[in-house]
């Protein structure tokens, strides 16, 4: 593992940036539940790089446009200045959860050039140790979405089996919008699937932005979080529910069946035992083979968010942290290098992960890490499902940090109260200075 | 004919043989693996329903119950028990209940005194369900007073030796069974034990499980002399031996067996302790190793003699077969060796606080039982464990060095000796002499009560919180509440007693009073996710009534001593940290709502949570 880019080269990339001063912006779309970033690096001829943060949503906020609506806005917001034709010079899709990547599934993509796509190296077409984690993920979501999709049916008040059934639908593989990102813009980006096994180091640079350093935090191929993103847990549940997909949807006899005998006929027959189990406690023993697919749910959602990317990128004195909705392996291994954790102390620009919920911010980071004068931005939009996310002590945290602004995408009067600028309905900028 | 009436003549059978599997069906085919056990022979319906434990055997996933085994038929017992067979639900019963049934003796021996189980008018027993539920998976539960163990198909493409997509049944592995059983007697022990205050309090519970499944394994003969045999006496590397659950671990595709005894780390580098490291089944799996070396360390030392002996002083086994003798007396002293680490490690209860265990506490426990035991530690036992578990980074708290004397609890100077004569403990000797089990089949006979009616059955003082010994140390406890580290602010409770019995290598009876005295602070339960903060003090008091050990866990109260206060606090932000870190690691955490903030720790507690299945 090398160090970190040494200041110097820093300070090259600052003097190419063509008005002194001029800030970079991060544009945060207000997409409901999801999140969907710009951000707008200024070249020395004027023009712009551009670089998108996901775009997805699985729940519009009450005043989010379609989602169609926001396609049509970004790629409006893209168009090359000289010849009117859109280009996004590296598009970031940070996982494949539908609140990340739904917006990719439209056609207007198609005119689209994307000079670099970039996904976590768990998304790999021909990686064998990357297909295992996708297809464990197809499956859970598959296998939960059918069994929960019952267990609503069956009683519309189950809260709990109606939150998950939402996350296991987040997680339901997104053909439309993956077909976008592997093959379906205007021309042939190159493709970078990180980090690399093995890499160098913790950072790279490439052409496509020149001046910008990039550090990848995650995910990692550290067997911890490879744990979190294929579970254990996730195969023998699969063991546990696929024999139900067999067309019984019973489970399997353990034993011949003239062993077995109904209850009626046994407390005849035995009543010193079956009066030791009451019919409550018939009733309990009756659930233990399903209780386990709400936890599954949650499960499977940490695995997803747990295959994020992460970034930061340094352009000049400008640290822009995008986490994705990483969690805490990603998390744990950054802040226990000595090196990436001083790169965490820099940083000026937080998107928010995980749309401000409680794994996906470690309290040390706010607490302990994260310097002055921070911008943050959080997507998110309040559902009934999921009543903590965001989590309030989160914000709570942020704001106690001096000289933190914080704008959340569905309150945007507080943004412009704090600072950001509202630039057309639905869109806040954040103006980072380089 | 008098003579038909006579003791000698009427007195029924002590032990009863019963058939199972040593390790799992996986096994079946290795000779060693269909063994005959003896437990004690107590009066047993079809079931088995015997006084504690009964089983009963309920399918959950399909709603059907499965004829019990009549281990009194005549059949059955003329064949020491049914054949091992997996396909009769009749034989999964009989191996449930032996394996239960021994490992509870294994506990009545070493702490010397009968283990009764929690029990209510609806629960009289300790129920086992074979076949509870679908899924691979088994727990204790609590609430239901029970053991489910649940049954599920081999993986399909990685059976390991299995059949693909054949039944496994987890009823049916030795470890699965001893494991589980293990903690429903650390439940009734330590009931605080299973609220995670701590990173080590349910690593515990599960270390402590695998520690006793593991060392079971060295009292089946047939199997340790065949991998005495094939390993030349270097049984740490004997698989059957060493490993935990074998066949459900292939089974579900892990290509391994469940956990090992030795799979942490090198010799050289063992794997140490440390405060990442808070999977439950991963940091008790240090406990484990810890056990396992100090096991292995004494062994060598006690079979050093005999190779030297068989090799002509050179200490050198040739190649090739063992003598058969030799297999056999190197044999006798690993199950020996097993059997007093064993004893150790269950008698150190009577050395624990009530709650908020570490394992550097663990540590202590044993060392101090040990030392009363066997002061002067001939066989090495505590040096050897002393050095495992520094070996592995496992320190306690607030100790001055690695010594014995250190590492022993502290007596109390300052506490007034308790009255044996005016606390009536006298009464609870006949008691407990009389409840020891073995007694109860030939002296009860002729006035049986009826199984099910069991209300009359006191055994255990540990439920009665009314009887004149508890008001007496309860007394004893607000008198001198500074003194044991207790809270004179919130209410003390004497939450169990008992009085142990053992007989010294020197053939002292030795006599003690424990007793756990707990107390609750419900300020912070809400944000601490449902578990409130806990305090208690553990005390050993000698049969002249002196305090000889005390082992408290204070709560933070400015009424406490400066050193106990501190002590306290330090507990209080432990647990805060601890639930910090768990939250970050949970799922749900993401999206739980206001109800699952404030039972969260409760909803970890589960037993069933423990476990590697679907609740990772």
């Amino acid at each position: 593992m090398s160090l970190q880019p040494t200041p110097s080269k820093l300070n090259i990339s600052k003097k190419k940036s063509n008005k002194a001063g001029e800030p970079l912006t991060v544009r945060m779309y207000d997409v409901g539940f999801g999140d969907c970033f710009l951000l707008l690096i200024p070249k020395p001829d004027g023009k712009k790089y551009k670089v998108l943060f996901d775009c997805g949503s699985i729940k519009l906020g009450e005043n989010s446009k379609s989602m169609k609506e926001m396609v049509k806005l970004v790629i409006k917001e893209v168009k090359d200045t000289s010849d009117g034709s859109p280009r996004i010079d590296v598009l970031v899709a940070t996982h494949r959860h539908k609140d990340h990547i739904s917006g990719f599934d439209d056609p207007a993509w198609a005119e689209v050039e994307v000079g670099e796509v970039w996904m976590p190296w768990t998304e790999k077409p021909n990686d064998p140790k990357a297909r295992k984690i996708r297809e464990l993920h197809a499956r859970l979501a598959e296998n939960l979405v059918n069994r929960l999709k019952v267990a609503i049916s069956d009683d519309s008040t189950n809260m709990a089996a109606k939150s998950s059934f939402e996350m296991a639908m987040n997680a339901m593989s997104n053909e439309g919008a993956m077909n976008t990102l592997y093959n379906g813009f205007a021309n042939d980006p190159q493709m970078r699937y990180l980090p690399e096994e093995n890499a160098s180091a913790t950072w790279f640079t490439t052409p496509t932005l020149p001046g910008v350093t990039i550090n990848v935090l995650g995910p990692s191929h550290d067997p911890d979080v490879i744990t979190e993103m294929d579970p254990p847990a996730g195969q023998s549940y699969l063991k546990m529910v696929n024999s139900e997909l067999n067309e019984t949807m019973m489970h399997p006899l353990p034993f011949r069946k003239d062993w077995a005998i109904t209850p009626d006929e046994y407390q005849i027959k035995y009543p010193f035992l079956f009066n030791d189990l009451s019919n409550d406690d018939r009733k309990y023993l009756e659930l233990a083979s399903f209780g386990m697919d709400e936890g599954m749910a949650s499960v499977l959602d940490r695995a997803l968010n747990g295959t994020s990317l992460v970034l930061v990128f340094q352009i000049g004195k400008a640290v822009l942290l995008f986490p994705g909705d990483a969690q805490w392996g990603s998390w744990h291994l950054a802040l226990d290098n000595p090196d990436l954790r001083k790169l965490l102390k820099t940083v000026t620009f937080y998107k928010v992960g995980h749309h401000g919920s409680h794994n996906a911010t470690p309290v040390e980071f706010v607490q302990d890490i994260m310097g002055k004068n921070v911008l943050a931005m959080i997507s998110v939009n309040p559902t009934s499902n999921w009543p903590m996310v965001p989590k309030e002590d989160l914000i709570t945290e942020l704001q106690k940090k001096e000289g933190c602004k914080i704008a959340r995408s569905d309150k945007p009067e507080e943004a412009v109260h704090a600072g950001f600028t509202l630039i057309g309905e639905g869109v806040i900028e954040a103006q980072v200075p380089i | 004919m008098e003579r038909l009436n006579s003791k000698y003549i009427t007195a029924h059978p002590i032990r009863r043989p019963l058939r199972i599997f040593a390790s799992d069906p996986m096994q079946a085919r290795n000779p060693g693996n269909r063994i005959t056990i003896e437990i004690q022979n107590e009066e047993v319906e079809s079931g088995p329903k015997g006084s504690r434990i009964e089983v009963i055997d309920y399918d959950g996933a399909r709603g059907c119950f499965y004829p019990p085994v009549d281990l009194n038929d005549k059949d059955i017992l003329m064949l020491n028990g049914l054949e091992p067979a997996e396909s009769d639900p009749r034989f999964h019963q009989q191996m449930v209940y032996a394996i239960a049934m021994r490992t509870l003796e294994n506990f009545e021996y070493a702490l010397g005194r009968p283990i009764e189980f929690y029990k209510s008018k609806t629960k009289p027993r300790l129920r086992l369900f074979p076949h509870a539920f679908y899924g691979a998976n088994a727990y204790f539960d609590p609430g239901l007073n029970a053991i489910l163990f649940g049954y599920f198909c081999a993986d399909p493409i990685d059976p390991g030796p299995n059949l693909p997509g054949q039944i496994v049944y987890t009823c049916l592995s030795h470890d699965i069974i001893v494991h589980e059983f293990t903690h429903a007697v650390v439940n009734r022990l330590r009931k605080n034990f299973i609220e995670p205050t701590n990173p080590d309090v349910l690593a515990f519970h599960e270390g402590f499980a695998d520690i006793v499944a593991l060392l079971q394994h060295f009292t089946f003969q047939d199997i340790l002399t065949q991998e005495i045999q094939k390993t030349h006496a270097k049984i740490n590397t004997g698989k059957s031996l060493i490993e935990l659950a074998q066949q459900f671990g292939y089974a579900t595709g892990a290509n391994q067996a469940l956990r090992s005894a030795i799979n942490t780390g090198s010799d050289a580098m063992p794997k140490r302790l440390s405060p990442v490291i808070l999977e439950v089944h991963e940091r008790g799996s240090i406990l484990v190793a810890a056990v396992f070396e100090a096991f292995f360390n004494i062994y060598q030392r006690r079979i050093q003699d005999l190779i030297r002996i068989a090799t002509s002083g050179t200490g050198i086994l040739p190649s090739g077969d063992m003598h058969p003798d030799l297999v056999n007396r190197v044999a006798k002293e690993a199950s020996q060796t097993a059997k007093s680490i064993l004893n150790m490690c269950i008698r150190a209860f009577d050395y624990m606080p009530p709650v908020d265990i570490t394992f550097g506490d663990y540590l202590r426990a044993l060392v101090t039982t040990d030392y009363e035991l066997y002061p002067a530690d001939e066989n090495g036992l505590r040096g050897a464990m002393i050095e495992a578990f520094r070996a592995r980074g496992i320190y306690p708290e607030k100790v001055v060095s690695l010594a014995e004397e250190s590492l022993i609890w502290e007596e109390p100077i300052e506490l007034p000796w308790l009255d044996p004569e005016k606390i009536k403990w006298t009464n609870e000797f006949y008691t407990v002499a009389r409840n020891f089990r073995p007694n109860i089949i030939n002296e009860d006979v002729s006035q049986k009560k009826a199984p099910t009616s069991s209300a009359n059955y006191k055994l255990d003082n540990e439920d009665d919180p009314d009887s004149y010994l508890a008001k007496s140390l309860h007394k004893y406890a607000m008198e001198n509440a500074r003194n044991l580290d207790l809270d004179p602010e919130h209410p003390i409770q004497v939450s169990g007693f008992h009085t142990s019995f053992r007989v010294t290598p020197t053939g002292q009876l030795q006599t003690e009073l424990v007793v756990q005295f707990t107390q609750k602070d419900d300020t912070e339960t809400e944000k601490m996710g449902g578990i409130p903060l806990r305090g208690g003090t553990t005390i050993v008091v000698g049969t002249d009534g002196r305090i000889r050990y005390l082992i408290s866990k204070p709560l933070p109260s400015a009424s406490l001593r400066e050193d106990a206060r501190k002590r306290g606090e330090q507990r209080l932000d432990r647990q805060r940290a601890y639930l910090a870190a768990t939250d970050l690691k949970d799922p749900q955490m993401a999206y739980g709502d206001q109800n699952y903030l404030s039972q969260r720790s409760k909803m970890r507690m589960r037993i069933s949570a423990l476990h590697q299945g679907v609740n990772s």
